[in-house]
């Protein structure tokens, strides 16, 4: 007969390898939502119509609020790593986004939204691609089933750009030379009359 | 034999350009009181930039070009059309200091486009420009509807005999009011009242839709401007599609569709003449051509089986098409959409109907519905004739405001014009299908620039090629002008290098 605290010890061990087995399985269907950059789902909508997959990328914008659930944009381009606000380079293209439909409460982690003074949160969305999304009017989007802050954000600072300033002198100078000129001249034409 | 212009008149003209620019540099102060409330700094000095340096032109040209002459018609022709070539460079100035265009070429593409109200853009990282930069993009297509050279009349010509002759050159032949000064502000009395009321509207469903009320407020401005004058711009770069709601689509859609209606007949509506929009040649022409265009759009829609529902059709089908019909751009699909999800009838649907366009003296482009009606009237009367006998004589009129008798030289002028509008689009196109473009996309995108559209199928990027950026802003630029400023300057340019001088003709 097997002592009571090695059969603890087989349950604890079996209870963990178990949990092992379950995470690697979900892990296993996480990883089967195939991880697929914005440009290329715009570019190829009917092969990832109504597939699992997973994006990654810089919330911007906004949250909207619509109920229990919101929407999202995420921009997966160039500019989403180094906007050109922070430096960034140009890279030929505008932001390549997509909406994502997700609950609420998942959204709740995301703190910086991308505008001029913010960059955005980097999160990873996974969930089913709809190239005409049917409960959305046709929307090409995303159901999220999960989103996941996996960089937070932060504000940008936009050093002040003194050769604007200097600019701005020199052509704030040359406005009162000529206005003087102008003035001259209308004085002279006014005692010629 | 042509005359070569004198030095008289090459000052006149640069003194009426001195005027158009000092008009920019005044609206440039909208935008650098957005861009100090929203505390960005580096914006401020962008827009202070452009606002002394349309004022040093301005003093420029006042120094140098004042002579004391009314301005004659061809004087008008060239303020008008050169005028926007040089607002476009001024215009372009905070927009390349934004640091959001690679070079001045892709700034000047989108200045020319937004006056325009054509709407496609090279802008880059759109979805991180400023408060203050979103408002210039958008109050100048709002500014480009009226007219830009309507707000220098307004402001700036007031008393001159020659501010008719500018007005007209710029693509407004009509009068609201006997007195030109007082129609452009007319013109600009019904906007500003679409602008709050429109506005308004925008505000309340942005802010149901889940904004905030601060950048509620901003959107539902902008995209009223962008709406309102056929421009198509919206401050986020997946343009309508980023709010995903029905309601917004709704509101834009009616602001688009009343914004691209001529201003005489609003003027009419509002002097409580209502009848004139049943009997009105354009507003039937726009509805029997919108009727045609949805019904292939739907044949299209049939055979490609992606969009299936009525809300479907409503809201990736008939949007797209009504928005390109009236020249304005906003779009709820992605751009490669009309190539890939849309099918071929389907996406030719939208380029016949964006080739067509809007109404004379409205914020739209395209061959306009007045000149549709004349062509299909006169078309008619040719059939009538036919068959009619030899002695009866056949005449045919439409009503636009009043009874408009056709005659040859209506029917001659009609048809330069379309023919001018069909050479440009076939031109661009080719030009596209020369760079390996895709024949459909290089087309849709060339009448789209044409027609001072603005909705793309892909090929308008940062990285398309330098000369089909140059013919776009070309397109756009002739396409709002309607051609005659146009031929003006060309001929103006002629007589400059070809012409003969005063004195030899009095030889």
């Amino acid at each position: 007969m097997k002592h009571p605290r090695t059969h603890a010890r087989a349950v604890i061990v079996c209870s963990l390898f178990m949990g092992v087995l379950a995470s690697l399985l979900t892990a296993g269907v996480a990883s089967g939502a195939e991880r697929v950059s914005i440009v290329r789902l715009i570019d190829q909508m009917r092969k990832y119509d109504g597939k699992e997959i997973t994006i990654q990328g810089e919330v911007i914008g906004e949250r909207m609020v619509r109920g229990d659930h919101a929407w999202i944009t995420v921009n997966d381009d160039r500019y989403s790593r180094q906007n050109l606000e922070e430096g960034g380079q140009f890279v030929g293209m505008s932001n390549a986004g997509m909406g994502v439909w997700v609950e609420t409460p998942e959204t709740d982690p995301i703190e910086f939204y991308g505008v001029y003074k913010n960059k955005g949160d980097i999160v990873t969305v996974t969930g089913i691609f709809h190239r005409a999304d049917p409960e959305h009017g046709g929307d090409t989007d995303i159901h999220a089933t999960a989103v996941e802050v996996v960089q937070q954000g932060h504000q940008v600072s936009h050093p002040f750009q003194y050769w604007k300033l200097f600019s701005v002198a020199l052509l704030s100078a040359a406005i009162v030379l000529l206005w003087n000129v102008r003035r001259e001249r209308k004085r002279k034409i006014g005692r010629r009359l | 034999m042509i005359l070569r212009p004198t030095r008289e008149d090459l000052k006149l003209i640069g003194w009426g350009i001195g005027r158009v620019i000092l008009g920019i540099g005044l609206i440039m102060l909208i935008p650098l009181a957005v861009a100090v409330a929203s505390t960005e700094w580096n914006v401020v000095l962008d827009f202070l930039v452009g606002i002394t340096a349309c004022v040093t032109f301005w003093l420029i040209m006042e120094n140098t070009c004042r002579v004391d002459r009314d301005l004659a018609w061809s004087h008008g022709l060239i303020v008008a059309s050169l005028g926007w070539l040089v607002a476009m460079l001024f215009g372009a100035i905070p927009h390349f200091l934004s640091g959001h265009f690679k070079s001045y070429l892709d700034a000047c593409f989108d200045l020319m486009s937004g006056y325009t109200t054509t709407g496609l853009i090279l802008i880059q990282d759109l979805d991180h420009l400023g408060n203050g930069t979103n408002m210039w993009r958008h109050l100048l297509t709002y500014a480009g509807g009226q007219g830009i050279i309507v707000i220098a009349l307004t402001f700036l010509f007031a008393g001159t005999a020659g501010a008719f002759k500018i007005y007209v050159s710029e693509g407004k032949e009509e009068k609201l009011l006997p007195n030109v000064i007082r129609t452009a502000r007319a013109i600009w009395m019904i906007s500003l009242t679409y602008l709050v009321v429109g506005s308004t509207f925008l505000w309340l469903g942005l802010m149901k839709e889940g904004l905030s009320w601060t950048r509620g407020g901003l959107h539902a401005v902008w995209l009223f401007m962008g709406a309102w004058s056929t421009g198509g711009f919206a401050p986020q770069s997946l343009n309508l599609l980023y709010y995903h709601s029905f309601l917004i689509e709704i509101i834009t859609l009616v602001i688009f569709v009343i914004g691209s209606f001529n201003f005489v007949l609003h003027y009419s509506v509002w002097t409580r003449r209502r009848p004139e929009i049943l009997k009105n040649i354009e507003i039937r022409s726009f509805t029997i051509t919108t009727l045609v265009t949805t019904f292939m759009l739907s044949i299209g829609f049939a055979k490609f089986g992606l969009y299936t529902t009525l809300t479907e059709f409503f809201r990736k089908g008939f949007y797209n098409l009504a928005s390109g019909h009236t020249t304005t751009g906003n779009s709820t699909v992605y751009a490669t959409s009309f190539f890939k999800e849309f099918g071929f009838i389907a996406m030719w649907a939208i380029i016949v109907a964006m080739a067509i366009g809007a109404s004379a003296c409205s914020t739209g482009g395209g061959f306009k519905g007045l000149r549709m009606g004349i062509l299909t009237k006169s078309l008619w009367g040719d059939i009538k004739s036919l068959v009619s006998p030899e002695s009866a004589v056949v005449r045919e009129k439409v009503h636009h405001v009043k009874d408009i008798w056709l005659d040859d030289s209506l029917v001659k002028g009609t048809m330069l014009v379309v023919i001018s509008y069909m050479v440009i689009y076939g031109v661009g196109g080719l030009l596209g299908t020369i760079y390996g473009y895709n024949p459909s996309v290089s087309f849709f995108d060339a009448v789209s620039a044409g027609s001072n559209t603005g909705l793309s199928a892909g090929l308008t990027t940062p990285l398309m090629p330098a000369l089909l950026k140059v013919y776009y802003i070309f397109e756009m630029w002739a396409g709002r002008l309607e051609f005659i400023s146009v031929f003006a300057l060309f001929g103006m340019s002629v007589a400059l290098i070809r012409g003969k001088g005063r004195g030899s003709r009095r030889r």
